[in-house]
């Protein structure tokens, strides 16, 4: 009966409610009512109903509005009110943040939990967590272990979801006395107690990885019932067998796969989502879990056919062989009247699409409805737009006129962003369709809202304009930016304009004209620009558009010099210690054929390295590897390093931690010994001083040996070596002895030959194979006899080179015996290789894949190293 | 107040309603008093240490009364003072075994006396000298010597020595305070 008031009361707030919006100092006026005597308890609950109302409404009340609004609450709990009581315990969750002395409320509520009234004891429980601290839990821990373990399901709930609160408020030593009590708890018959039960439980262990091991083995044996507990323990499970490496025929992975057998749907669902999403799942598997999605495909609920429409979504990428077997299904949502669903569905449909085609059918589909969806699931179909165009370069026209029209109609910014995103993308990746590109981008800055994706496309303009036919198209593009937009775009119209009059010589007059115009802009950057520009266009001098190679930090700290100087001799630039620009650092050597380099983008490790100035001199980075680590993570000092390949040197960078709290290190270096003698270190840069918690990089730079003579390969084993000071824990001030040294040994960690080599992406592989030619190539045969099975071996290789799979070949179609893995990169040198292999495995021998490998390059000594390195 | 309201509470036939507040130093024995008043059932046997506040409802001679029973540990204290503003009768419990700590109540006592929502309204004061059956204790005249109540004439006010384990005293000192209440209510 009181649930249905509840809700009665909610709806009147949510109608209701605008009305009050704003009006937060009436509201707390109003408050007052709770200190009149007697209390009228309906007019109490109106007032609070308003107050919770504009708190959700994100209203923030001051400290001192919050504490006299909390203790004038406080004197509601003299009315016996259900329903003003649990509003009460609302105003306390709400307040209990902001007031003081929120702990006032603290013995009422215990008085609650544990009275008569049921009604009140669960939502007193979970208001009592909020306003509790390590000291008033101690004086509370016995109610709560009581209410734990209570009869009623909603009130050992309570208990329980407040525990896991509590776990975060820093008082989780006092939860974690109770494990007896949640232990109980879980053996109780209500599905959400034992829910919560088996998710604080966890979360009290989720540190010791043997606690949670040994918590899953027991509850996966033992008969969970609830569906809810079901699909927690499954998620678990996996994040287990995730973590450990386990393979998929463990118990654990027994388990989850017979709960695709279970009756309920919910745990069906959860069981069939993990296995597809789990990295160790093989075909077999996955195909098993996706069968079941596939039922749920026809299934009448909605809901259902959502979520499995949504996770073969996901996984068409991984899998899209096995996705592909639900095409039927999935071809019958798409005429479905929910929207959502057919959009999802036909997004999975195009991700799987095998031939051009039917990509055109499919995107005229598309097309149809369009309108009638959101904009989250816009950006859905042009994500997966953008990945057909990597598959399918010759489609890029299609989906070039089918994301312009989509750029035309109203959305919001981040599907407008998506598009624009797709089509820069596209533009990057086919010079031929770049003009179109390009002309549809500027019909849309013609009519954008959005700021950033106009600085954007006119950046783009800027750089890609002037290798058009006819660049003087787009100054008029820019010109109109230039007279109707803000400043933010002006400015950057300003820029682009110059970038353009610089590059194309019989525009620089045109665009001097323009810019002349731009002088008498009110906004200040815009006219400083246009200034600048034009003058540098007047002198004809075009140097300064390229990039500064100052450090920005070392031109000001030189500025500064300069300024406290007299300043009698002018500014000398050039004692500025030199950096090569960071934007540069992909490899720059431009490649005939368009190609998109995948490299872990320019991660912090490598704008780390190229701060050094020592390293200044290396030139680019060709590539930086994720850290390894070298140590136990709780070992006293933590050393991770990461790799940076330079054109002909190696920099090690060791990042160290120090976790001993009363030890300052000094002059703390690594010193790397390599297996292989071609390996000369040739520079070394210690840490001066490593406190407790810090963390900081010391750099070995390597010649790098003649890597074509086979030598890259090689093993490093490495010594920490320090001077210790002992110091203060709490300080950090050092004693003040000399220290002695130390030394640490550290894990080996190998160099080999997939560091030198960068994946490349979106190649046409046919066309690059036939352009190189059988001048520079090789063949070999290999028995690769580790292996069992294709799939495992091309992991294997792709591991070994570095090197990217085009065409997805790196799926191998289930029960086919022969495979052909093409591959495709580029060498530190510059020298492209590609690579195609033709495997073949006879699952009734035992010996293994045999492998026959043809290597081209335009390189003459790439191919000879690909195939040593391999035998 | 309409006529009609004015011939039910002329007739008693509808109680009247106040809200006193309880206060004291800890472990004097405040919500002990008020256990006395609770219904058999809901009687707590065992008495733990109040934080913050909790709120009792009883009724003493036709009139209702809400009691804010307040902890009484120095960090709680000063909360007091948000609950002086609606109160309409005070019970300060005192500890009469306790004569070191009769300072501090007596500063306590000052500090209410001499707050804004009390010092300019007549709120009757009732002093229980708790625990009487106890072999030290003080006595209620020594115990309102100690607090220098003789010089209290602003307020009306009462002492009594009660033993709350017992209910000894406890119900004549409410009869008081409800007596006064009343008074007061119809007066305005």
């Amino acid at each position: 009966m009181y649930a249905r008031k509840d809700r009665k009361d909610d709806d009147d707030s949510a109608q209701g409610g605008n009305k009050w919006s704003g009006e937060r100092s009436s509201v707390l006026q109003e408050a007052r009512v709770f200190n009149k005597s007697p209390l009228d308890p309906k007019k109490c609950s109106q007032v609070l109903t308003k107050l919770l109302y504009l708190l959700n409404q994100g209203e923030k009340l001051s400290a001192a509005e919050a504490t006299d609004t909390f203790f004038a609450m406080t004197r509601l709990f003299q009315s016996s009110d259900v329903m003003l009581r649990r509003l009460v315990y609302l105003g306390i969750k709400e307040l209990a943040s902001t007031a003081n002395d929120v702990i006032i409320v603290t013995s009422s509520l215990t008085k609650d939990m544990t009275g008569k009234e049921q009604l009140y004891r669960a939502p007193a429980i979970r208001a009592l967590c909020k306003i509790a601290d390590a000291g008033t839990l101690q004086a509370v821990e016995r109610y709560m272990k009581q209410a734990i373990v209570d009869k009623n399901g909603s009130v050992a709930s309570g208990a329980l979801v407040s525990c896991l609160h509590l776990l975060n408020q820093g008082c989780a030593d006092i939860v974690r006395r109770w494990p007896n009590e949640v232990q109980e708890a879980l053996n109780s018959d209500d599905a959400m107690v034992q829910y919560h039960a088996l998710g604080l439980l966890y979360q009290i262990r989720m540190n010791d990885k043997l606690a949670v091991s040994k918590l899953i083995s027991k509850y996966t044996k033992y008969n969970v019932k609830s569906p809810y507990a079901l699909c927690l323990l499954i998620k678990l499970t996996c994040k287990m067998i995730e973590d450990e490496g386990y393979g998929t025929d463990c118990p654990m992975f027994n388990f989850v796969e017979s709960c695709l057998r279970h009756k309920n749907e919910m745990v069906v669902y959860e069981a069939a989502h993990c296995i597809v999403n789990m990295k160790s799942t093989g075909p077999s598997e996955a195909g098993r879990a996706v069968a079941v999605l596939q039922l749920f495909l026809s299934s009448p609920k909605a809901m259902l056919r959502f979520a499995a429409v949504r996770t073969l979504n996901r996984v068409a990428c991984n899998h899209p062989k096995i996705v592909m077997s639900c095409n039927i299904d999935l071809e019958q949502l798409i005429s479905g009247t929910n929207r959502s669903i057919a959009t999802l569905a036909i997004t999975t449909l195009l991700k799987t699409a095998s031939n051009e085609s039917s990509v055109e059918r499919l995107m005229k589909q598309i097309e149809s409805f369009m309108t009638e969806i959101s904009d989250e699931f816009k950006v859905v179909v042009v994500e997966s737009i953008q990945s057909l165009c990597e598959k399918f370069p010759n489609k890029q026209g299609t989906m070039m006129g089918f994301l312009a029209k989509m750029l035309r109609e109203d959305g919001g910014f981040e599907y407008k962003k998506a598009i624009v995103d797709t089509i820069i993308d596209i533009i990057h990746s086919n010079e031929d369709k770049m003009e179109i590109g390009l002309g549809h981008l500027c019909e849309f800055i013609e009519d954008c809202e959005h700021t950033s994706l106009a600085v954007k496309i006119l950046s783009l303009l800027a750089t890609k304009g002037p290798k058009t036919k006819n660049p003087s198209k787009y100054v008029r593009f820019i010109y109109n930016r230039l007279i109707l937009e803000n400043a933010q775009v002006r400015a950057a119209s300003v820029s682009a304009l110059a970038q353009i009059g610089s590059e194309c010589p019989n525009l620089t007059n045109n665009v001097i004209v323009l810019l002349e115009r731009s002088l008498m802009d009110e906004d200040d950057e815009v006219r400083d620009r246009a200034a600048y520009y034009l003058k540098i266009l007047q002198k004809g001098n075009t140097d300064l558009f390229t990039q500064l190679t100052l450090s920005i930090h070392g031109l000001e700290s030189a500025l500064c010099e300069y300024l406290k100087s007299d300043m009698s001799v002018p500014f000398d630039a050039s004692q500025i210690t030199y950096e090569p620009p960071v934007k540069q650092a992909k490899p720059a050597a431009p490649l005939a054929v368009p190609e998109k380099k995948i490299s872990p983008g320019k991660n912090v490790y490598q704008e780390e390295v190229l701060e050094v100035p020592e390293f200044a001199q290396l030139g680019n980075v060709f590539r930086t590897m994720p850290p390894i680590e070298l140590t136990e993570p709780e070992t006293e000092y933590v050393v991770k390093v990461v790799k940076h390949i330079f054109g002909e040197h190696v920099v090690l960078q060791f990042n160290c931690t120090n976790t001993v709290n009363d030890q300052l290190l000094e002059n703390v270096s690594v010193e790397p010994v390599a297996m292989n003698g071609g390996w000369k270190a040739v520079h070394t840069i210690p840490i001066k001083k490593l406190g407790y918690q810090e963390t900081a990089s010391c750099f070995v730079c390597f010649q790098q040996p003649d890597l074509l003579d086979g030598a890259y390969n090689s093993g490093f084993t490495n010594t920490l070596k320090f001077t210790v000071k002992d110091c203060d824990p709490t300080t950090g001030e050092p004693d003040d002895n000399d220290g002695y040294p130390d030394e640490y040994v550290l894990e080996v960690f190998e160099v080999s030959l997939s560091d030198f080599i960068q994946k490349v992406a979106n190649v046409d592989f046919v066309n690059s194979w036939e352009e190189l030619g059988p001048e520079n190539e090789l063949e070999d045969t290999f028995v690769l006899s580790a292996y069992s099975s294709l799939q495992q071996a091309i992991e294997k290789i792709q591991d070994f080179l570095g090197m990217h799979a085009c065409e997805r070949s790196d799926q191998v179609p289930e029960g086919k015996q022969t495979h052909v893995l093409i591959l495709a990169g580029t060498f530190v040198n510059g020298g492209r290789i590609l690579v195609r292999a033709r495997l073949a495995h006879d699952p009734t021998m035992t010996q293994g894949v045999t492998m026959n490998m043809t290597v081209r390059s335009n390189d003459e000594s790439l191919p000879e190293l690909i195939l040593t390195s391999l035998a | 107040m309409g006529l009609l309201d004015r011939l039910v509470v002329f007739l008693k036939i509808k109680k009247r309603q106040a809200s006193v507040l309880v206060v004291g130093l800890d472990n004097s024995g405040k919500s002990t008093i008020l256990n006395h008043f609770k219904p058999d059932e809901q009687k707590s046997i065992e008495i733990v240490p109040t934080i913050g506040f909790s709120v009792e409802t009883f009724k003493i001679k036709n009139l209702n009364l809400t009691a804010f029973d307040m902890s009484g540990q120095g960090r709680y204290r000063n909360l007091w003072e948000h609950y002086y503003q609606d109160a309409q009768g005070i019970i300060f419990v005192i500890d009469s075994t306790d004569a070191l700590r009769m300072v501090v109540v007596k500063d306590e006592l000052e500090l209410l006396l001499q707050h804004k929502d009390i010092k300019n309204r007549s709120v009757p004061i009732l002093f229980f000298a708790n625990k009487m059956d106890l072999r030290d204790a003080l006595s209620s005249v020594k115990v309102s010597h100690a607090l220098g109540l003789d010089s209290l004439c602003t307020k009306s006010w009462h002492i009594c020595s009660s033993n709350a384990v017992t209910g000894e005293g406890v119900r004549e000192g409410l009869e008081w305070l409800s007596e006064q209440i009343q008074l007061n209510l119809s007066n305005n």
